[in-house]
């Protein structure tokens, strides 16, 4: 596990959840993982905790009593909000896209993986501290357009590229860093579960699949190789 | 909502009926309005004969047969049929004197014989039938002062007829007497003395004089006769134009005896004498020398015909060679014609020349009134287009509500969501808007009512598997491991049946999208969650579909080889226009007698050692179903093989 190496605080996280079993085991698995955590079992308790305790990141139950996830995720959206993780008990492509759109900066269905919804925790913090872009729907680049929450790559043309989770998740590392020579390892650790054993080739190999879906239309070279160093997203995005 | 008021349908029918009606009433009556009446090609009995006359003079000066305007002049050696016609009569006999022919070598007949101002048609010179207008006093007057003049010439054609009669007997009696002298003379010479055979000639020439003065004679007779009689019906004709023959007419109708007693006799001396006329002063006109042979009295027949067609015309008194006419014969004499005038149209006059060959008059088709046919379908035939294209607007204005009617339920059927079809149109169709308005409804409350049904019921089964989820962290890593795939597992099938249950195909927008790129995806997926599925296509196919239903299906089908097989083998081509795409597996494959059955939901191939709740393959055939494709089940080259065809 890495510990959040260059913070003197460790990060807050808020669990809000209707559920107290799973509130109590959220908050147990994120502070074995170095978090400080605290939880609220609705969103009024959530929204007071915030303003008492304030908190970098937050973990939002969907379906609850009284006021429901989404739309205190639409509300909250847009007012220098810490980022916030869905967890959900609707599981399928059209919830999380729902989920996404109103702002969620990611989407995870229970029941999951707890140790995998702390990796994503550490990505998302991560990504609000490094990317230049952050929560945008889509990101439009060399007339591509990158929709963040359908996960899909929509070409000049207009015809969706889809893409494997592995392509989407390295594409959003470049397109959040653009014009910055990235290494394997950085990239690794941008677009990679932490757990998972994969090596500095599979970047290279994924790198070179989503080089062809980006550039078999003679378009210039988006996705730059700086020799000994890593990779570079050559084009400016734009949201 | 709309609250216009709707008419029913009925009304609308009715209105379109109504509008065809009014259109056929206005072509009518343009017809009425705006076309003269329907013109025969008419000629006035009146005219016959001098028409007759105009058009052979044009045709031997041409040499050849003649069709002027729709009317015909020929010879042949037929007479044209004989049609007996009591109306024609009259204009037969009109015609046998004028050609100075005997009656039965005239035979004239006519189609459509009318004495009818309605058979009258408009001519161009309208301003004629202006200018001959009279009031009916006049009209009497003129026809007595007519009858009169009738009359008068009868008499002295009468008198001339006798002078005639007096001078063929004296010329008869001269001959006779010349003859018998000229025989004893000649019986007393041949006895006493053959030589005086020269003083027989001179005896015969003197004789030819004789009578060829007293031909002269008798035929300046009757030429006077007949030039009186001409003379008064040319004045008449002239001076009044149509009112003479008028008179005429109208003696016929009004049945007065005197008149055709009088006709009568007029001609039965002709037929006697002007036969005998023509031949000589033809002869002489043609042939002067040859007065060798006295002709024996017989009728006609001339010896050779010299012209190409004997004249019937040369009793006439001016025998003037055929000049060229200038200009061909008038139009036939078309009306105006005045009330009791006979006006014929499809007409035949014959006419027996001296050869026994018929000079023939006929009209042949009525162009005047394939014309005026021609301009009256032509009115009709706009009416109607303008009615057409009223029509089609009209039914159009019908027809539109019907259509975004159709098009708005169509909505509905593929999205409950979409907007409520607006109640507009007809009465009938306001009604079927407003069913379908409350059927949407309904099937928007129970869609709701799913929608939360499967989110409660989501709600309730994933909750305690994250709690069972997070306890199992506490567990020891090896039975935290084994928990964790039974969770992921009871989630698989939850996840079937909560997709499987809301499955709307039609719901997701469908987006221009490349398939290889997609199926690259799902494999590249797996892959790297370290299953073996593998890809192989061509570069690039753009096909139009859904995004997350295409993802579905392909990836339902993935994890339904992967459940029978340990690897997984994509493929796509295109075919025919068709988009294949073929996902082999290396199990057992699966037998024919179930290859239809495994599509059905919850129909599981092997019930043991296989999970899931018998979904995948449903709701695989249901989303490509939904996209015009289908799915079926072949022999693989190892296991099984699954077929999926999508509109290219």
């Amino acid at each position: 596990m890495l510990a959040m190496t260059d913070s003197a605080q460790p990060p807050r996280v808020l669990i809000c959840d209707d559920d107290a079993a799973i509130r109590e085991g959220l908050v147990e698995v994120f502070e074995r993982a170095g978090f400080t955590a605290y939880s609220a079992g609705d969103v009024a308790a959530m929204e007071r905790q915030l303003a008492a305790k304030g908190a970098d990141l937050i973990v939002l139950d969907l379906m609850m009593p009284g006021e429901d996830g989404l739309s205190a995720c639409k509300r909250l959206s847009g007012k220098g909000r810490p980022p916030i993780i869905m967890l959900s008990a609707l599981g399928d492509d059209a919830d999380r896209i729902v989920g996404l759109e109103i702002g969620a900066d990611d989407y995870l269905a229970k029941p999951c993986n707890p140790r995998e919804l702390v990796a994503r925790a550490r990505a998302v913090l991560r990504r609000g501290r490094d990317a230049d872009t952050s929560a945008a729907e889509a990101v439009r680049f060399a007339g591509f357009r990158l929709d963040i929450a359908r996960r899909e790559l929509h070409d000049p043309d207009g015809v969706v590229i889809p893409l494997s989770a592995g392509e989407f998740r390295l594409l959003r590392a470049f397109v959040e860093r653009p014009q910055r020579v990235l290494s394997r390892e950085q990239l690794l650790d941008y677009a990679f579960d932490n757990d998972s054993d994969v090596f500095d080739r599979a970047v290279d190999v994924q790198v070179s699949r989503l080089r062809k879906k980006l550039e078999r239309r003679g378009s210039p070279e988006i996705i730059r190789t700086v020799r000994g160093e890593g990779y570079l997203f050559a084009v400016k995005p734009t949201a | 909502m709309n609250t216009r008021p709707g008419l029913p349908i009925a009304a609308y029918l009715g209105v379109l009926v109504a509008l065809a009606l009014a259109a056929a009433f206005v072509a009518t009556l343009a017809i009425v309005i705006f076309l003269p009446p329907r013109p025969p090609d008419v000629l006035r009995a009146d005219k016959v004969a001098e028409h007759f006359q105009e058009g052979y003079d044009h045709m031997t000066a041409l040499g050849r047969t003649m069709n002027e305007r729709g009317v015909v002049w020929e010879v042949r050696q037929q007479p044209p049929e004989e049609e007996e016609s009591h109306e024609l009569r009259m204009t037969q006999v009109e015609l046998a004197r004028t050609l100075d022919l005997e009656s039965d070598q005239v035979i004239a007949s006519a189609a459509h014989i009318k004495m009818d101002d309605s058979f009258v048609f408009r001519v161009a010179d309208v301003e004629g039938l202006a200018a001959g207008v009279i009031s009916a006093e006049e009209a009497a007057r003129i026809a007595e002062e007519v009858q009169r003049a009738y009359e008068e010439a009868a008499d002295r054609a009468e008198e001339a007829r006798e002078r005639a009669h007096e001078a063929a007997e004296a010329r008869r009696e001269a001959e006779m007497a010349a003859a018998e002298e000229r025989l004893a003379e000649t019986q007393h010479r041949l006895h006493a003395q053959r030589e005086h055979l020269e003083a027989l000639n001179e005896a015969r020439i003197e004789a030819a004089a004789a009578r060829q003065a007293a031909i002269a004679e008798a035929r300046a007779a009757a030429t006077a006769a007949r030039q009186a009689r001409a003379a008064e019906r040319l004045a008449a004709r002239i001076e009044r134009r149509v009112r003479v023959e008028n008179g005429q007419v109208i003696i016929t109708e009004h049945p007065n005896p005197d008149v055709d007693v009088d006709v009568d006799v007029d001609f039965d001396p002709d037929e006697i004498e002007i036969p005998e006329i023509p031949d000589f002063e033809f002869e002489m006109a043609e042939a002067p020398a040859a007065p060798a042979a006295p002709a024996p009295p017989a009728r006609v027949a001339p010896t050779t015909p010299v012209a190409p067609v004997p004249a019937p015309r040369v009793g006439r008194a001016a025998p003037a060679a055929p000049t060229p006419p200038a200009a061909p014969p008038a139009a036939p004499m078309y009306a105006p014609a005045p009330a009791g005038v006979l006006l014929i149209s499809g007409f035949e006059f014959g006419a027996q020349l001296p050869d026994g060959r018929w000079l023939v008059m006929r009209q042949g088709r009525n162009w005047a009134e394939i014309g005026w046919i021609l301009r009256a379908a032509g009115i009709i035939g706009g009416t109607l287009l303008v009615l057409s294209v009223l029509a089609l607007l009209f039914a159009r204005r019908l027809t539109r509500p019907i259509r975004s009617f159709a098009d708005a339920v169509q909505a509905v059927g593929v999205n409950p969501q979409s907007e409520p079809v607006r109640e507009e149109g007809p009465e009938e169709l306001r009604g079927a808007a407003r069913a379908v308005n409350t059927m949407q409804a309904r099937l928007r409350a129970l869609i709701a009512d799913r929608t939360k049904t499967l989110a409660a019921v989501a709600h309730d089964m994933r909750t305690p598997l994250m709690r069972l989820r997070l306890t199992a962290e506490h567990a020891p890593p090896e039975q935290r491991e084994k928990m964790a795939r039974e969770i992921a597992e009871v989630e698989a099938l939850v996840a079937s049946f909560i997709a499987f249950a809301r499955d709307d195909p039609a719901e997701e927008a469908r987006v221009r999208l490349d398939l290889t790129a997609l199926l690259q995806s799902i494999a590249d997926d797996n892959h790297e969650a370290g299953r073996n599925v593998s890809y192989e296509g061509e570069e690039r196919f753009v096909i139009t579909g859904q995004s997350l239903g295409l993802k579905r299906l392909f990836t339902n089908l993935v994890e339904n080889a992967l459940k029978y097989g340990a690897a997984a083998h994509i493929s796509s081509r295109r075919e025919d226009g068709v988009v294949v795409v073929d996902v082999a597996d290396d199990g057992p494959g699966i037998p024919p007698d179930q290859r239809e059955k495994v599509f059905e939901p919850f129909v599981r191939l092997n019930e043991e050692g296989t999970r899931g709740a018998g979904l995948g393959l449903a709701a695989a055939r249901s989303i490509a179903r939904a996209h015009g494709g289908d799915i079926v089940i072949l022999d693989g080259e190892s296991g099984a093989l699954l077929r999926v065809t999508l509109p290219g």
